[in-house]
C-alpha cells in the first residue's frame, strides 16, 4: 500500500481546560477523498486545523506528505485549503485575491482558468466587498484549487451555495480527483459525504468514534421497510410512530420478500412503501444516542 | 513579500479613510508647522520643528495606520488566509508593513526637504537619517505591539491614543525645554532621544549614542510584539 498523505497518531488539543481532540489517529490515503464529520462541536475543525498546520497539537503527531504541517515551504505548495470562513480582503477584486493568494501557493496557474472553474469570470473586477455569500465561497474555492494541488482541504465548502452551484463545484471536485487529488472533506450535508466519500471518520465530543466506508458504518445499523399504518397482523416485528409502520431488519431482501409475499396471498395493499439501508443521519443519531 | 506589499498598496489607495488618516492628515499638519516655521522656532528652535514632523508621521501616518490596518486584517480573517498559503510569517508581516513604511519614509524625506529649503539646510544629514530610520523602526515594532492588544480597527482608534499622543508629547517636551534638566528620563523615554538627536542634528551636530535609547525601544517593542500579537480573532 503507497504511504498515506495525512497520518495522525493520538492527537489531542486542549484550550485550557476544554479538551476539544482526543486520542484521534487516522489516515488520509492518496487520491482518497476523506470525509471528516462530527456532530457541533465534535471538534473536526480544530482537528482538521491542525492538519492544516493552523493549530499546534497539545500532544501526538501529524505528518503531512512525511512533513511536520507547521513547515509551510514544504507542505502548502503542495496543498490547497478552503476555509470555513472567508478571509479576503473587501478592497481587492476578485481576480486580485486569486491572483495574490495563488502567487502565494507557489503553485503556477492562469487566473482566468481558475475563475472560469467556478463561475467567476463575469465577477473578475468586482470588488469582494460586493460579492454574495455564496460567490465568497467560489472565491474561496478557487483559491484552494489554483495550481491543481495533490491535497485539497475543504471545510464546509457548499454552505450557502445554490444547487447548481453545489454541483458545478463537484464536477470541479471530480475532475480534480480524475487528476489524482486526495480530497479531505467536512460537511453538514451528509448525502454528500454519503454519495462522495471514500471513507468517514465520525467525530463526536472530541473522540473518532467510527471509521470505515459508508457501507461498513451502515452495515452496522439495521436497514428499514416502511409503509402507512393499517394491514393487521403482519407476519414480521414492527413499530408503529406517526402513522408509520417501521420494520427494522438486517436481512432486507429476505424480509421485504415475506412481507411482499404476505401482502400478495391477503390483497393487502401496502402503501407509500420503501425499504432501504439505514442512511449516515442514523449513523449520526445512533452515535448521539 | 511584494505581492503581499503590492495588494497592500492598492487597498491604501482605494479606502479614503486610510488613505486621509496615513497620507492627507501627517502632511496638512507638517505644512502648517513649516508655513509658521518661524513662530514655532521661537518657541523651540527648527530642530524641534524637524522633530515634531518626524514624530507626527510616524504617530499618524505609520504606528496608527499600521495597528488599524492589522486589526482590520485580523478581524476579516485575511491573515488567516495568507497563512494557509506557503509565506512564512515573517514575510507576511513584512509584506503588510512595508507600503505604509514605504510612504512613511518618503513622507518624512519630502516634507524635510521642502523645510530645509524653505528655512535653510540641516546641519548633519546622515545623524538626521539615522535618527528617521531608528524612529520609524520604533514605531513599527510598538504598531506590531499595540496590533496585539487590538480586537477591531474601530477599537484601534482607542488602543493607539497613548503611544501616539504619548510620543508628540514627548518630542514637543524635549524638543522645547531641551535635555539640561531631567536629562536621563528625557532621554530614557520613548522618542524622546530621538527628538534631542533631532533637534541637535538639524541645529549643528549631534552624538550618536543617542540612538541607543531609540534602538532598546526597538527591540522592547518587538519583544512585546512577539508575545502580544494574534493572528486570529478571539474566540
Amino acid at each position: 500500500m503507497s504511504t498515506p498523505v495525512i497520518e495522525v497518531d493520538k492527537l489531542n488539543l486542549k484550550y485550557g481546560e476544554f479538551h476539544a481532540v482526543k486520542d484521534l489517529s487516522f489516515e488520509v490515503r492518496p487520491g482518497e477523498l476523506y470525509a471528516l464529520l462530527g456532530t457541533n462541536g465534535a471538534g473536526k475543525t480544530s482537528a482538521l486545523e491542525t492538519v492544516e498546520g493552523h493549530r499546534q497539537a497539545t500532544s501526538g503527531t501529524v505528518r503531512v506528505f512525511g512533513h511536520d504541517p507547521g513547515d509551510r515551504k514544504a507542505v502548502r505548495p503542495r496543498m490547497g485549503i478552503m476555509l470555513q470562513e472567508s478571509g479576503f480582503s473587501p478592497d481587492l477584486t476578485v481576480r486580485e485575491s486569486v491572483n495574490l493568494i495563488g502567487q502565494l501557493t507557489a503553485r503556477q496557474d492562469d487566473t482566468g482558468r481558475v475563475l472560469d472553474v467556478v463561475g467567476l469570470t463575469r465577477k473578475a473586477g468586482t470588488l469582494v466587498s460586493q460579492l454574495s455569500g455564496g460567490e465568497k465561497r467560489r472565491l474561496d474555492f478557487a483559491t484552494a484549487v489554483y495550481g491543481t494541488p495533490e491535497l485539497i482541504f475543504l471545510d464546509e465548502p457548499t454552505t450557502g451555495l445554490d444547487i447548481q452551484s453545489r454541483d458545478s463545484l463537484w464536477e470541479s471536485v471530480d475532475r480534480l480527483r480524475e487528476n489524482g487529488s486526495t480530497i479531505v472533506l467536512t460537511t453538514h450535508y451528509l448525502e454528500e459525504a454519503q454519495q462522495r466519500a471514500d471513507r468517514i471518520g465520525l467525530m463526536h465530543q472530541g473522540v473518532l468514534r467510527r471509521e470505515g466506508t459508508v457501507g461498513e458504518l451502515t452495515r452496522t445499523l439495521p436497514s428499514h421497510i416502511r409503509f402507512a399504518a393499517g394491514p393487521q397482523p403482519l407476519p414480521l416485528a414492527s413499530t408503529e410512530r406517526d402513522g408509520v409502520t417501521v420494520i427494522e431488519t438486517f436481512q432486507l431482501q429476505k424480509d421485504l420478500h415475506v412481507l411482499l409475499g404476505w401482502a400478495q396471498d391477503h390483497g393487502v395493499e401496502l402503501r407509500d412503501l420503501s425499504a432501504g439501508p439505514t442512511s449516515l443521519d442514523d449513523v449520526f443519531r445512533a452515535i448521539e444516542a | 513579500m511584494f505581492a503581499i506589499a503590492r495588494s497592500e498598496l492598492i487597498q491604501i489607495f482605494r479606502n479614503r479613510l486610510v488613505l486621509v488618516t496615513s497620507l492627507v492628515m501627517p502632511v496638512a499638519v507638517s505644512a502648517f508647522f513649516i508655513y509658521r516655521h518661524e513662530a514655532f522656532a521661537t518657541i523651540g528652535s527648527l530642530g524641534y520643528i524637524a522633530a515634531i514632523v518626524m514624530f507626527t508621521v510616524g504617530a499618524f501616518g505609520l504606528y496608527t495606520t499600521a495597528v488599524t490596518t492589522l486589526a482590520s486584517r485580523r478581524q476579516n480573517l485575511f491573515l488567516k488566509r495568507l497563512r494557509s498559503t506557503a509565506a512564512g510569517d515573517r514575510t507576511i508581516l513584512a509584506g503588510l508593513l512595508l507600503p505604509v513604511t514605504v510612504l512613511s519614509v518618503v513622507q518624512i524625506g519630502v516634507i524635510l526637504t521642502v523645510f530645509g529649503v524653505v528655512s535653510g539646510r540641516p546641519g548633519d544629514i546622515p545623524l538626521l537619517a539615522a535618527a528617521a530610520v531608528a524612529t520609524i523602526a520604533m514605531m513599527v515594532g510598538l504598531a506590531l505591539a499595540t496590533a496585539g492588544l487590538t480586537n477591531s480597527p474601530e477599537h484601534a482608534q482607542v488602543t493607539t491614543l497613548p503611544i501616539s499622543i504619548g510620543v508628540i508629547a514627548i518630542a514637543s517636551w524635549v524638543g522645547i525645554s531641551g535635555t539640561e534638566e531631567l536629562t536621563l528620563l528625557k532621554r530614557l523615554l520613548p522618542g524622546g532621544a530621538a527628538t534631542e538627536m533631532v533637534v541637535d542634528a538639524w541645529n549643528g551636530s549631534a552624538s550618536l549614542i543617542l540612538l541607543a535609547p531609540t534602538l532598546a525601544w526597538v527591540v522592547v517593542a518587538v519583544a512585546l510584539a512577539a508575545r502580544l500579537f494574534r493572528w486570529e480573532p478571539r474566540r
